[in-house]
């Protein structure tokens, strides 16, 4: 018996370390394809496209979706921030998706909106609209008002009452800056008959200073939690996505922010409302549209178009928000498990979806067993205490070169935290993000895989508390 | 694992790898910042220095060394360059004309020709932009060569170039760059061959049928754009060509420019089989000042498209008194999708507004003809507005009247 738990520890160990060898060259891989993408990016980037764009009769208006639910603290800074987005043409149509709260109320108050009977065309099922406004003041803002059916209801229809091709969907609970949308309808502009969706960057707002709905000074947050999400999502934006896009392989654009060609998400069915990541989910299905029907076809990410977001300041919102995310990657894995090493979906099939089940789904499984095989070990008197101490070293420190290559990359291209004290810290979370906080949201995903298993559904108490000092949910970076 | 051995070896030299890389990494981005930040504090510091001086020479009729009290170092060049940029995009006359004169006699012009031919496209492409920026007419020739450069990137910037130095020579290539697919390439050569204006128009309509499809529909949209009279003839001929999209898109260019004469052939064309045409063709009559398609426009409202419904409804918008009349007739139709069109129209017109105003006016002929077009709306049950004005309208007397009329019970002071 002993002989069998020592060799099926000493298997055990190899097969971790085959794993992690494995995941970790999947990792500088992308690293590696980012860095060259980031550097092409900022070569090809000269501002005066971005006024031929802005100056153009020929660039594509937009339709801005703003979905909401009990939002009565930020909405109407939102719109009056997205009112002054730098674009040609665009129109704003708020969906209060039956808040409860004063959400509609408010709107009604601040932009003098009114009922209209505006003819609203039914492409994508959704539940009961019960009004439609439009504002007496700003000609391009109409508010839907439609019974609960949850975010994704709540863009279907604002995707109905869209009349522009593109639409961009973006959280009430956001920002985004003055030249995003000319920045991401750029990849629109350049393979107009090609692309689908394209994501931007979604950054952390917190300990930022905001005037008038804008982001006026970038700072990191004040406290750890925060902190070490903002080394997460410039790892996950700018090494993961980009990376991904690279590979023509971007499985998420957040739905914080994202540009969506309206016909293709409309063939697809829109979103979907029973996925508990809908942006996830719009982008496998659109990938497995296109791929069904031999389209050419680009889904991608531009590093600069940057939305602000508030995180979760607390473990329990944090892990709330996370289980939300990681049982939405394991409903789209699931949903479409046909294209698993499927070579008709070509890289998605043979690379992204294994990656994520192999990597996203098992990783944390194999992380936790790690850590419960170390003791059970030692009780058994078979630890090798030297191999345990090199392999640890090892995984933190590729860890840390993670973290600080996505630095290094930010440090390259767009150098949104100014001060040394901001890029320390930067590095020194960097690094302890894998000491504690790397572990905990391996938990909340094996929990969240449980949760799954139980088809446990919903968002969670995802409290709000107006933009300065609220908690909020939504893009989902995807750890890689 | 014994020490010593291919894991132990192997466990160590990773680690040795990873930390090394790690030490790099982190030394890479402290000298980055360093040098970036003791950059900028430099070029704040040497911009103050310089501004007051170049202000003065820009101003002034002396040679710049007499402003700057002797020779610019050579690090100075992007900001010297940078200043006189930010000047050039607020000021005009005589100021640019002293810029142009520094960029000459300070070498610069010289320095972007010689990066036209960097084996780096960016570097070639930033010159060329320089260049333009700089507007001297001696960069003409080299840049002229340099639209046949490989990258497209590089010839939109090298035209753009040429057409803001104003050179007559951009506008043949500019034509041929149109070719290259894709929206982006077309919206920059677009930019540039509107602002060329007639000389542009002529050698689009020389040229035109020997362009693949796609340029020939960035030329319809650059005729709209110029609006020139001298492209009528075409457009018309286009809109029966056996292509709906160019013909679309000649039905748009034809209103954008506002020809009168090609009503009758808008007209035909709402009957068009392409549903594309017909929505273009209604967008177009909307901005022709014309009454007589008011009839034809009326028909189009029960198109089986959506796009052309909507948009011959908000055509009849725009035809003032006679369409906000053929809108109010229109409320009568049997499409039900044309009666709730017009009902959108007119309520964005602010046509139900009035008529809402009417309900208390002191004429009974006014008061009727406001009611009989509310039962309508309650007949269509497009009552969303009226209902929002019956809660909230500041005269209770047509507060009251609209809730009768709605079927509503209200409280007798207004809600919001």
């Amino acid at each position: 018996m002993r002989a069998f738990l020592i060799d099926a520890v000493v298997t055990f160990n190899f097969w971790v370390l085959f794993y992690f060898l494995a995941l970790n060259l999947i990792y500088v891989i992308l690293f590696a394809a980012s860095l060259v993408e980031v550097l092409r990016f900022i070569k090809r980037t000269f501002f005066s496209d971005y006024q031929q764009i802005l100056q153009s009769d020929m660039t594509w208006p937009i339709s801005i979706l703003v979905p909401a639910h009990n939002e009565e603290k930020n909405i109407v800074e939102s719109i009056r921030s997205l009112q002054l987005v730098n674009y040609g043409e665009f129109e704003i149509i708020v969906i209060n998706d039956d808040s409860t709260d004063r959400t509609l109320a408010k709107l009604i108050e601040a932009f003098e909106l009114r009922r209209v009977d505006k003819v609203y065309r039914k492409s994508l099922t959704t539940q009961q609209v019960r009004g439609i406004y439009g504002s007496l003041t700003h000609s391009n803002l109409l508010v839907i008002d439609k019974e609960r059916g949850g975010k994704s209801d709540a863009l279907n229809a604002g995707i109905n009452l869209a009349r522009f091709p593109l639409f961009c969907s973006v959280d009430a609970d956001s920002i985004i800056e003055d030249n995003a949308l000319l920045r991401v309808v750029k990849p629109f502009m350049e393979h107009p008959g090609e692309m689908v969706a394209v994501g931007g960057i979604v950054r952390i707002a917190n300990g930022c200073e905001v005037h008038e709905g804008r982001i006026a000074k970038v700072h990191l947050p004040p406290t750890s939690l925060p902190i070490f999400q903002v080394v997460e999502y410039l790892r996950a934006f700018l090494t993961g996505r980009m990376g991904w896009s690279v590979l023509r392989s971007l499985l998420i654009i957040s739905g914080a922010f994202g540009l969506y060609k309206k016909s293709d998400v409309i063939a697809v069915g829109g979103y979907d409302p029973e996925s508990d990541t809908e942006d996830l989910e719009l982008v496998v299905r659109l990938h497995q549209y296109c791929r069904e029907r031999k389209l050419r076809y680009r889904i991608v990410f531009v590093p600069d178009p940057v939305c602000w977001t508030e995180a979760p300041t607390t473990f329990k919102i944090l892990r709330l928000q996370r289980n939300r995310w990681h049982r939405g990657l394991l409903q789209s894995l699931w949903r479409h498990k046909r294209m698993f090493f499927n070579p008709r979906y070509g890289v998605i099939g043979l690379f992204a979806f294994p990656y994520f089940l192999m990597f996203e789904m098992i990783g944390p499984f194999i992380e936790i067993a790690g850590y419960v095989a170390v003791p059970a070990a030692w009780a058994l008197g078979i630890l090798n205490i030297q191999f345990m101490v090199l392999f640890f070293v090892l995984s933190m420190l590729a860890g840390v070169f993670l973290s600080v290559a996505a630095v290094l990359l930010e440090e390259i291209s767009f150098r949104r935290y100014n001060s040394w004290q901001d890029l320390l810290k930067l590095l020194l979370f960097g690094a302890l993000e894998n000491f504690g906080y790397r572990q905990i949201l391996s938990i909340f995903k094996v929990k969240a895989f449980f949760d799954f298993l139980r088809r446990r559904r919903g968002w969670g108490d995802m409290k709000r508390r107006g933009f300065h000092k609220r908690q909020i949910s939504s893009p989902n970076p995807a750890s890689f | 694992m014994e020490q010593g051995g291919p894991m132990y070896t192997f466990l160590v030299w990773a680690i040795g790898s990873f930390f090394t890389v790690f030490v790099l990494l982190v030394l890479v981005i402290v000298a980055m910042k360093s040098r970036r930040q003791w950059q900028e504090s430099r070029w704040r510091t040497r911009r103050a220095q310089l501004e007051p001086a170049l202000f003065k020479y820009v101003a002034g009729r002396e040679p710049l060394e007499t402003y700057t009290g002797g020779a610019l170092d050579a690090s100075d060049r992007p900001i010297v360059e940078q200043i006189f940029f930010d000047l050039s995009r607020i000021v005009s006359g005589h100021v640019i004309d002293r810029a142009h004169q520094a960029f000459e006699q300070l070498g610069f012009v010289d320095y972007y020709i010689h990066r036209l031919d960097s084996h780096r496209w960016w570097t070639r492409a930033e010159a060329a932009e320089k260049l333009g920026l700089m507007g001297s007419r001696r960069a003409i020739p080299p840049l002229v060569a340099k639209m046949d450069d490989l990258i497209p990137d590089v010839r939109v910037r090298v035209a753009r170039a040429l057409g803001s130095i104003g050179s007559p020579e951009a506008v043949r290539p500019l034509v041929h760059a149109l070719r290259a697919p894709g929206r982006w390439s077309a919206i920059r050569v677009s930019g540039i061959l509107i602002a060329a204006g007639n000389e542009a128009v002529q050698a689009l309509l020389e040229e035109f049928y020997a362009l693949p499809m796609h340029a020939q529909l960035s030329a319809i949209d650059i005729f709209a754009r110029i609006r020139s009279l001298d492209t009528v003839g075409l457009l018309r001929d286009l809109l029966r060509h056996e292509q709906p999209d160019l013909r679309a898109r000649a039905a748009f260019a034809l209103g954008t420019i506002g020809d009168p004469g090609s009503l009758d052939l808008l007209t035909g064309a709402l009957r068009d089989r392409a549903w594309a045409v017909r929505a273009m063709a209604a967008k177009a009559l909307g901005r022709i000042r014309d009454e007589s398609c008011i009839p034809a426009l009326c028909g189009a409202l029960a198109d089986t498209e959506w796009w052309v419904r909507a948009n011959a409804a908000e055509a009849l918008k725009n035809k003032g008194e006679r369409g906000t009349q053929a809108l109010l007739s229109m409320l009568d139709a049997q499409d039900i999708y044309a009666a709730q069109q017009a009902v959108q129209m007119l309520q964005e017109a602010g046509v139900l507004d009035t008529l809402v105003s009417q309900l208390g006016s002191q004429e009974p002929g006014r008061r009727q003809e406001a009611l009989e077009v509310m039962a309508k709306l309650v007949r269509l049950r497009r009552t969303d507005l009226l209902t929002e004005m019956a809660h909230n309208h500041p005269e209770s007397s047509i507060r009251q009247r609209l809730s009768i009329l709605l079927g509503l019970r209200l409280s007798p002071e207004p809600v919001a």
